[in-house]
């Protein structure tokens, strides 16, 4: 009976011991993560990420340990993950503490449809399931994590009961709630204030007059856009980070997206009810706007945004041209208002500046342009609807006259004075003379928009006296240049005579 | 009463008081050796003394306007270039002859060399000559910054930079040429002191003890004749045919200066002032040295970072030191030169220094590039194009050499060649390819041995 017990407590204690060790086997401890290996004997943790892991402080690494432990993270290849997005500790601190995300990411558990992955394309999950922008998000910065807008205490809620606060059925498919969903925070200025109290929070009211606004929640076309069409969905970045999808040289491609997508276009009309083009983004990529801004990445060159708005996004009218042009183009606008250009033109009802300089493609401006030759913008259109005025071709021809000059005279004088300094001559008082003549050369083009006589002349004579300067100036480096070559002439003359005497002596003293 | 007391006006007075008249006679009766070879080669001494005249005369005009200082240096010679009279004149001769007194040093250099007349008694005034050439370097590198513009002031951070690589003292030597631990304006009055004080001071002294030597001993006769078998006299015949060569240089230069103001335009030769010196600026890529620096910068980029345990450039200066000491010290290495017999060898030397340095001032002025020089591939296209054109020139010296002066030594002049051909055609490491070439010559040099060793010296060996 004794003997029984003892072996009924042996086996108890046997496989008790074996059980505690399964235990052991099934709850990973942190070490065990970090020196895992893979069966060909690799280490799973990279070196870089070991070597990330290494520099976190105490108490991230006591997190790494706690996430660990509370078994959210039991697979090295997770915890790699993690480690291997190399964050800084405020960041890292969140992601953290943050169970949605780190259950969400780990690929063992979780559905393709649920993931987030590093590379949501060759993960095969949705493109804005992506670990990377998440953490990046501004709302993710700030503390403002998945709970933000999915509900739920995310430092204790394993359940899912709070999603069932969103629209149950085609949520993705009819997103005319998402507007109201962001502007429950956006519309806020007292909790705006909390994070960023320069922000505005006006978005909502101007999308609700805009067209985008009034297709989407008036006539419940789900082809409108919503904030998450431009802003992104996790990922969501300040509009000054170049990468966000608001980003100045960013926002051409994000308009165009739906803009220079003729199927989403289909039915889209002008005000004269002509089909809405899709040319605009392609249009605007090759205009001088769309080169400064994409090419050059002159941030101050506009986007769509600048001449359209952002949130109450609209076609400028006939009228308002010429006022989103003078937001940048100020002299200009002011004085062509100034100018019998303004009257005629509100008789026609043409729209400003882009009667001449067209829209989405405004193209560089050259000087032929003033021509009144046939095919000339000038001209052509003078001849057509104003041929009872000759004196306003006169006028165009003395623009076209004086400007040509002047832009030939600098090029012939930039030449000039390259070559002069390449010879080792003084060119400074002559690139002065240059710079006075392109200032009043730019500032001579700019006053043809009073498109009078007086006004453009007093612009223009500057840069004629800098011309007739510079001539002088020219003139006289060259006969400083000769003057030089006539000095070495008569110097090698002189060395040459001496030469020939040193040369007859000698012959002399030999024989 | 002797012939001084005799002689009356102004020689009467001096020999009376100077006794000038034996000083007068060693003149009259001085000649110059003639040999077999060309007679030319004895100008070049003159012909950079010349440039250096020049030098000394159009440095002291630059010192009238020259104003050492952070916010005056470049505003001083852009005065001097733009508003002083026949300012840029006297710059674009200062520049123009300090390049082409050493290119006449490095002839006359590679002449002496040729010629062998380095050997007894004449060692000193080889040695003498290879200090002046050292001093001209230090003439080049320290009035590079004088101006203070961009250009200079990077090439002398680069430059100076390489100094912090010798062992032990390099930070202390880089610190006493920078004034500090940067190149600043302190950096710049040093160099202006060692460019207007220093080197000249001890160039004179130098060059004083060069010409006296030369005075003293005589030109070096040809090879094998102790007494010239005949002479011209120095006065007045080689002294007026000096004469018109130092006419005939002052007409070139008076050429150059006017109608290339700027230099050639070639990297290493160009001094156009350009902008300011900004300390606070980003370097910028492709910034070289004078072109008779280039060979050591290429040099130092073919060094690999680590080698033996120490640092590649370190390594690489140590060579260099060898090279110069070698160089230094040739009138006591050439043995049969000593004993006034002819050694090839040391010849060929002579011509493999000049392959060698050839190959690499060439790759340093990236020759073949046509612009690409960042990457592997141009800097291996540069080293193919411009190892065909030392080869290309070492072959015509080759040629010139076996059958015009019958030379039959070419184990150096080959070694370089093989270097350039296993480095650029091959693609061989430029130390693998010199440590090949350098042990194959000297294999080459035992077998020479060996085989023309008499028997019986064989059997004492």
């Amino acid at each position: 009976m004794r003997t029984g017990f003892v072996i009924t407590g042996l086996v108890l204690a046997a496989v008790g011991l074996a059980a505690n060790r399964g235990l052991a086997e099934t709850k990973p401890t942190l070490s065990s993560l970090l020196t895992a290996k893979d069966k060909d004997g690799k280490p799973i943790i990279t070196q870089e990420e070991r070597t990330y892991f290494d520099g976190l402080n105490e108490n991230l690494k006591g997190l790494v340990n706690e996430v660990v432990q509370k078994q959210i993270v039991t697979r090295p290849e997770h915890l790699g993950m993690l480690l291997s997005l190399e964050l800084r500790p405020q960041k890292m601190e969140l992601l953290l503490k943050n169970n949605c995300a780190l259950c969400h990411s780990d690929s063992e558990i979780q559905t393709p449809e649920d993931l987030f992955s590093l590379s949501p394309k060759t993960a095969g999950t949705p493109g804005h399931m992506n670990l990377k922008d998440l953490v990046d998000d501004v709302h993710f910065q700030v503390g403002l994590s998945c709970a933000g807008c999915h509900g739920g205490d995310p430092t204790a809620d394993f359940g899912h009961e709070f999603v069932k606060q969103w629209p149950e059925k085609d949520r993705t498919k009819k997103r005319a709630w998402v507007a109201e969903f962001c502007a429950r925070c956006h519309s806020d200025p007292a909790l705006m204030h909390q994070f960023n109290a320069a922000l505005p929070t006006d978005q909502l009211a101007k999308f609700k007059e805009s067209p985008h606004g009034q297709l989407l929640l008036v006539k419940h076309d789900d082809r409108a856009p919503t904030c998450i069409s431009c802003h992104g969905v996790h990922g969501i970045r300040p509009a000054k980070d170049p990468q966000s999808k608001v980003f100045a040289q960013r926002v051409p491609e994000t308009c165009g997206a739906c803009h220079s997508n003729a199927q989403i276009m289909t039915g889209f009309t002008l005000p004269d009810g002509s089909a809405l083009p899709t040319t605009q983004l392609a249009e605007f990529k090759k205009s001088v706007h769309g080169r400064a801004l994409l090419e050059r990445g002159d941030l101050g060159a506009p986007a769509c945004n600048d001449c359209h708005g952002n949130h109450a996004a609209l076609p400028p009218g006939v009228a308002s041209v010429s006022r989103s042009c003078s937001i940048c183009h100020s002299t200009n606008a002011s004085l062509f208002d100034g100018s019998k250009h303004k009257q005629a033109f509100n008789e026609h009802n043409w729209a400003e500046c882009s009667k001449c300089h067209g829209n989405h493609a405004i193209a560089k401006t050259n000087d032929s342009m003033l021509s009144t030759k046939s095919g000339s913008l000038c001209g052509d259109c003078h001849r057509q609807f104003a041929s009872n005025h000759p004196e306003c071709i006169e006028t165009a021809n003395y623009f076209h006259d004086t400007i040509t000059q002047m832009d030939k005279a600098r090029t012939t004088f930039i030449t000039a004075s390259e070559k002069l300094a390449q010879r080792g001559l003084d060119v400074e008082p002559i690139d002065n003379q240059l710079n006075e003549l392109t200032d009043a050369l730019k500032k001579s083009r700019t006053y043809i928009h009073s498109f009078s006589h007086a006004p453009f002349q007093q612009a223009a004579a500057p840069g004629q006296e800098a011309a007739k300067q510079t001539r002088a100036l020219v003139e006289k480096a060259r006969q400083e240049y000769k003057y030089r070559q006539v000095g070495l002439a008569v110097s090698i003359a002189w060395i040459g005579l001496l030469m020939l005497a040193v040369y007859l002596k000698l012959r002399q003293l030999e024989t | 009463m002797n012939t001084a007391e005799k002689r009356s006006g102004l020689r009467g007075w001096l020999d009376r008081r100077y006794q000038l008249s034996p000083l007068l006679d060693f003149l009259q009766h001085k000649e110059v050796p003639l040999g077999s070879h060309w007679m030319g080669w004895y100008y070049l001494g003159g012909v950079t003394m010349f440039f250096f005249i020049v030098q000394v005369v159009t440095g002291v005009l630059l010192l009238m306007y020259y104003q050492p200082g952070e916010a005056t240096a470049y505003e001083s010679i852009r005065f001097l270039t733009t508003k002083v009279p026949f300012g840029w004149l006297i710059r674009s001769v200062h520049s123009w002859s300090a390049h082409l007194m050493i290119i006449s040093l490095v002839l006359h250099m590679f002449s002496t060399m040729m010629l062998k007349a380095y050997r007894p008694p004449r060692e000193i005034t080889w040695v003498s000559g290879f200090f002046l050439f050292a001093l001209t370097m230090g003439f080049g590198f320290s009035g590079y910054l004088l101006p203070w513009n961009k250009l200079a002031y990077f090439a002398t951070t680069v430059g100076t930079n390489i100094v912090a690589s010798i062992p032990l003292l390099g930070d202390w030597l880089l610190q006493v040429l920078r004034g500090g631990h940067d190149v600043t304006i302190n950096t710049l009055y040093r160099f202006f002191a060692a460019h207007v004080v220093i080197l000249p001071l001890a160039f004179v002294a130098i060059i004083g003890l060069h010409i006296l030597l030369i005075q003293r001993q005589g030109m070096a006769p040809p090879l094998g004749a102790r007494v010239a078998p005949r002479g011209m006299k120095f006065f007045p015949s080689f002294a007026l045919r000096d004469l018109l060569l130092w006419l005939a240089c002052l007409m070139v230069l008076a050429a150059l200066a006017v109608f290339l103001p700027y230099g050639p335009g070639i990297p290493g030769m160009d001094w156009e002032l350009g902008e300011k010196a900004d300390p606070f600026a980003p370097a910028y890529p492709g910034i070289k040295p004078e072109w008779y620096f280039l060979w050591e910068y290429q040099l130092l980029k073919e060094f690999p970072p680590h080698l033996f345990g120490l640092e590649g450039p370190q390594v690489c200066l140590f060579i260099i030191g060898i090279l110069f000491a070698i160089w230094a010290v040739i009138p006591w290495l050439d043995r049969r030169a000593y004993q006034d017999r002819s050694s090839p060898a040391f010849s060929d030397l002579a011509w493999a220094a000049l392959l060698f340095l050839t190959y690499l001032t060439l790759m340093g002025w990236d020759i073949g590039a046509n612009g690409a020089i960042e990457g592997l591939a141009a800097m291996q296209k540069v080293a193919r194009v411009c190892a065909w054109w030392t080869l290309a020139a070492g072959l015509v010296v080759l040629v010139v050499r076996s059958l015009r002066y019958q030379h039959r030594w070419f184990v150096f002049s080959g070694a370089a060649l093989l270097q350039a051909a296993l480095h650029g055609v091959f693609g061989v490491s430029y130390l693998l390819a010199g440590t090949i070439s350098l042990g194959l010559a000297i294999l080459a040099i035992a077998v020479l041995n060996f085989t023309r060793s008499s028997p019986d010296e064989r059997r004492a060996n």
